[in-house]
């Protein structure tokens, strides 16, 4: 118990202190269904009532004065007919149902493409951790769909060598995870056959039993095949009396065209709510903290625009390259894989102007106010690169063509960095500069903000010629070692006065020593629950690509030839000269510290 | 005494910070061999002209500079000054006295003392020490406010909702209370040190960073200061008690203060400075001896972010979830904001962490004592740190009204136990403005 997640069902007495994200106005009825719905089965009567209270709303004083009764629920749905007018959709009002006999609702999670890599890498750690922290729902059960053979057995056999992830050091671990697997199983299936999933329906119907069923097919497939499967699964193995949603990965298409005929491909079978596109940057622990910092701390509340704020930097490195795999990544290239989805929606989180509230359709309003708010990609703003082999201490690296999949003129960017901007009151000439890249010095993703100068600084005599050097700069690291640092000047202790810039520190592992979950861990448990804050909605993928398909049509049709930069360096300088242009200077790349 | 015998007295005590150095010893003899003593009345100008001819000797032709430091009981203050300015002064260079604290006890001992001084002085000869001044972290209050963009919007009414000026000594007067007896806390730290940093903190971005500048705007704010009134004055002083088998003496138990002293040891103020920066943000002020803990540091808490989309999270009490800047002086110098984050996981709770800087980690040399800083500017006539004849008379202004009737109406302080906490009426003061000590809350999650 002590060792469930704050979200989870059983939580202890500490869980009074928790509220769920999305939880913190009167919430709109499907936020409630889902606050709700997480504390279905055995709920703790601490954290329910809190939960009340944020729901009734100031008038309560003191949260652990509202009565369990009162937590535990058929009251709460009225309440919110009561409270607010707006329709309940279906879908709300399934979610409600199932929570008022709750523990008479199942999930099912159908894992799409079950031998795949993600699957094992990923999915199903993800879904074994989040059991292990006691997340999901008192009845689930887990399939896996691929066309291979294999019995219950070959699958549990398959899952449990990569069980092990970030948990395997805890107490009990292996019981639960033989708990775990007993309830995984197998069925295999063509991607494109109505009667493989009728019998896939009929196999989930049996564990669901008389209780309410609710599936979520996670499509860890290729995207060719993605429609097929939707439109299968939907006709065939739709749950009748609870929701069905479905998870997608990207690539969410190539280009606006090709997106879009995606999104209506979907649609034709899916209503927005059951699409859930994942983008598995949203989950990482930093990106979350992102909104937490920016508004729920006042200080960081008057420096977030244009008036205070010189640049924004995007940051994505890998210490790798394709390593054999180019086949995917060729036909894509770094800006699809990494700029247009990872590093655009944290963009827009960045920022995005304050959302009516924390709930997935008001976060994602804002977002898609950004997006379309930006300028759209100029090839002249666009600095592209190739990794080129490179000898270093008797290694070899080899080069993106050397890789066997890859064609051997290939001219997919394996580096970018772009320019953008945002043309809106708070933004305005204020550049975004997105550096992604493959084979580089550094695996590192992070978001640096660099202030402007000091107006009339009376240490200008401390600074140098160069005042832009002396600004302060908020670091967002998102991976390795998460942390947040603003970078502040200082005086040098000693006699004298020699300025240093040095870091207000959060080191989270310093602070935290509880491990950070996997992104998937949060979004899969998010799907459950019908939290959409996270994923992305069919507008804003379709503002993203506006941005970014002239540009890569562009590239396209010229053949614009990388620059070349060996395996294993800082990239193209090429990048610096983007920079230059915007009067920028890459916060990762120079010089830590400077005296004065 | 002989020379030797002041060589031999100095060499006791000069091993503090350096002494692991290479070549400290060396450097020690050589330092020795420059130090002279010359035994004279205080009063005395026939004493003084003597040290003036073995000054005038040691200086040999060279441009002469003085500097005269008065380490003696303020009495005699005006003696010394009269007698070295008469005698002792450099015919040709710069004479300079630093002068220590206490500066009078209220406005009119003050003003007089100023004014004796000046009878012998100009004023740009008279370097007022306020060794707090000195500290490293006082030094750096400057450089933090005006060469970082990120604080610079924050730093008014707007978004600051109170600053704390704190100041504990976990010790008593122990056997030497006689000098403090006769001032009291407020006029020991009060007045002086944490009124100064309050200004420092408080003024307007002067012109340039010299010192008169600098100064104008220290006096300024202290001129655009309330009056304090006693009801916004808690006073307290340490009773005896016991703790695990020890006894800790009151501050009466002191042989050298008077049975029936009602002398604070402890005060707490709530301050205002009536100009457009910061009308009507309270500036608190707590200083007290024999409390648990040693401490000095300057806490600012902002106001609550308004529409907070985490009001959810954070509970009933907004308040609860600011975030803070705390700048500690002593012991440990550091800097950190407390800012609000997500508590990794699933979920979403908040959590007040720090963004932290602390000077041991970052900085590995000894930071110098605040007396070699001070030293150093008043013998290169750098007068930022010193404090000026007005800003003086504008700091008494502040205080002596509410000196004069905690004295006349022999007002008694609220007892605390020795090593504690202090006296709760401090607390009480505090919620008057809506305030909760940064110091004593718990500094936990939420």
């Amino acid at each position: 118990m002590a060792l469930s997640c704050m979200r989870c069902p059983a939580a202890g007495p500490a869980a009074a202190a928790v509220a769920r994200r999305g939880a913190g106005l009167p919430p709109p009825p499907s936020s409630l269904a889902l606050s709700f719905a997480r504390y279905s089965g055995r709920r703790s009567t601490a954290a329910a009532g809190w939960r009340i209270e944020a729901v009734a709303g100031k008038g309560v004083k003191d949260p652990m004065d509202t009565s369990v009764e009162n937590a535990v629920t058929p009251a709460a749905p009225s309440k919110v007919e009561n409270g607010t007018p707006s329709a309940i959709t279906l879908e709300e009002f399934e979610d409600l149902s199932a929570l008022s006999k709750s523990d008479e609702s199942s999930v099912s999670i159908t894992v799409v493409g079950a031998s795949g890599d993600l699957a094992k890498k990923k999915i199903f750690p993800a879904l074994f951790a989040l059991y292990y922290e006691d997340c999901l729902p008192k009845h689930f059960s887990i399939f896996g769909y691929a066309r291979s053979k294999m019995t219950d057995a070959e699958l549990r056999d398959m899952v449990s060598k990569t069980l092990t992830c970030r948990i395997d050091k805890r107490e009990n671990c292996s019981e639960k995870m033989e708990e775990f697997l007993k309830r995984c199983f197998y069925h295999s299936g063509q991607y494109d056959s109505e009667e493989d999933f009728a019998e896939l329906g009929k196999k989930l119907k049996q564990h669901e039993g008389s209780k309410v069923s609710n599936r979520l097919f996670y499509l860890s497939i290729p995207p060719n095949i993605f429609l097929d499967v939707v439109k299968c699964a939907s006709k065939s193995a739709s749950s009748v009396n609870g929701w069905t949603r479905v998870i997608v990965e990207k690539p969410f298409g190539r280009d606006s065209e090709s997106s879009a005929a995606l999104t209506r491909g979907l649609k034709q079978y899916l209503v927005e709510d059951q699409i859930f596109r994942i983008d598995h940057y949203l989950g990482k622990e930093l990106v979350e903290n992102l909104s937490v910092l920016r508004f729920s701390n006042l200080v960081f509340e008057p420096l977030w625009s244009r008036q205070y704020i010189r640049n924004v930097q995007l940051i994505f490195s890998e210490d790798f390259g394709t390593e054999g795999r180019g086949g995917y990544f060729d036909s894509y290239g770094i800006i699809r894989d990494i700029m247009q989805n990872h590093l655009l929606q944290i963009l827009a989180l960045f920022a995005m102007e304050t959302p009516i509230s924390l709930e997935a359709e008001d976060i994602r309003n804002e977002k898609v106010k950004v997006l379309r708010s930006m300028k759209p990609l100029q090839l002249e703003d666009v600095v592209i690169g190739q990794y080129k082999g490179h000898t270093k201490g008797g290694t070899t690296y080899p080069g993106y063509t050397d890789d066997k999949t890859v064609p051997k003129d290939s001219l997919a960017p394996t580096f970018a960095a772009a320019a953008l901007f945002i043309n809106n009151a708070r933004w305005d000439g204020v550049p975004f500069l997105m550096k992604a890249g493959k084979a580089l010095h550094t695996k590192r993703a992070e978001i640096r903000v660099q202030f402007r100068h000091v107006p009339g600084n009376l240490y200008k005599g401390c600074f140098g010629t160069d005042l832009d050097r002396a600004t302060n700069e908020l670091v967002i690291r998102v991976q390795p070692d998460e942390a947040i640092y603003l970078k502040i000047n200082n005086k040098i202790p000693g006699l004298g006065m020699r300025l240093d810039r040095s870091n207000l520190n959060l080191h989270y592992a310093a602070r935290y020593s509880k491990e950070i979950p996997d992104a998937y861990e949060r979004l899969l448990l998010d799907a459950i629950e019908g939290e959409r804050r996270l994923f992305i909605r069919s507008d804003e993928l379709d503002a993203a690509w506006e941005l970014f398909t002239p540009l890569l049509k562009e590239l396209e049709q010229k053949r614009t030839a990388p620059e070349l930069y060996p395996y294993g360096s800082r990239g193209p300088v090429g990048a610096h000269y983007l920079a230059a242009k915007y009067n920028v200077r890459w916060g990762d790349l120079s010089s830590e510290h400077y005296k004065a | 005494m002989s020379d030797e015998e002041l060589r031999n007295m100095i060499s006791m005590t000069l091993t503090c910070r350096i002494d692991q150095r290479e070549n400290c010893s060396d450097k020690m003899e050589q330092f020795l061999q420059r130090c002279f003593y010359q035994s004279g009345h205080y009063n005395s100008e026939e004493g003084f002209s003597e040290l003036d001819r073995k000054l005038t000797e040691k200086e040999a032709g060279k441009l002469p500079n003085r500097l005269f430091y008065l380490s003696i009981p303020p009495n005699i203050f005006v003696d010394v000054v009269r007698s070295a300015s008469r005698t002792a002064s450099s015919p040709s260079g710069w004479t300079r006295f630093i002068v220590e604290k206490p500066f009078g006890r209220d406005y009119e001992s003050s003003g007089e003392l100023t004014r004796s001084l000046k009878m012998y002085l100009a004023e740009e000869q008279i370097f007022r020490i306020d060794h707090y001044l000195g500290k490293e972290l006082v030094e750096n209050l400057s450089v933090l406010r005006f060469s970082n963009l990120v604080f610079q919007p924050l730093w008014s009414r707007d978004y600051i909702r109170n600053v704390q000026l704190i100041f504990s000594e976990d010790f008593g007067t122990e056997g030497r209370g006689g000098y403090f007896d006769n001032y009291g806390i407020i006029r020991d730290i009060m007045q002086n040190h944490l009124l100064q940093i309050l200004a420092l903190f408080a003024m307007e971005t002067p012109v340039s960073l010299a010192a008169e500048d600098i100064r104008n705007e220290k006096v300024k704010v202290l001129r655009s200061m309330r009056r304090l009134k006693l009801e916004d004055v808690v006073v307290g002083q340490y009773k005896g008690h016991t703790r695990g088998g020890k006894s800790f003496p009151a501050y009466v138990d002191d042989p050298t203060v008077p049975s029936g002293s009602v002398t604070p040891t402890f005060a707490a103020a709530a301050l205002f400075i009536d100009n457009a920066r910061w009308d009507g943000v309270p500036f608190l002020m707590k200083a007290g001896k024999a409390l648990h803990t040693r401490r000095a540091e300057i806490r600012v808490q902002f106001r609550r972010v308004p529409g907070n989309l985490y009001r959810g999270n954070v509970g009933t009490d907004l308040d609860m979830a600011t975030n803070e800047l705390v700048l500690r002086v002593q012991p440990d110098e550091a800097i950190y904001l407390k800012i609000n984050n997500k508590v990794p996981g699933l979920g979403m709770r908040l959590d007040s962490s720090n963004l932290n800087l602390f000077y041991s980690e970052r900085y590995q040399r000894e930071i110098p004592d605040a007396y070699e800083r001070l030293l150093l500017d008043a013998i290169e006539g750098e007068r930022r740190l010193f404090i000026r004849s007005d800003e003086l008379d504008a700091a008494w202004a502040i205080f002596t009204p509410v000196l004069k009737e905690l004295e006349d109406k022999r007002v008694a302080p609220e007892l605390y136990p020795y090593g504690s906490r202090g006296p709760v009426g401090a607390h009480y003061l505090a919620a008057n403005y809506n305030v909760r000590w940064g110091d004593i809350s718990s500094d936990g999650s939420f």
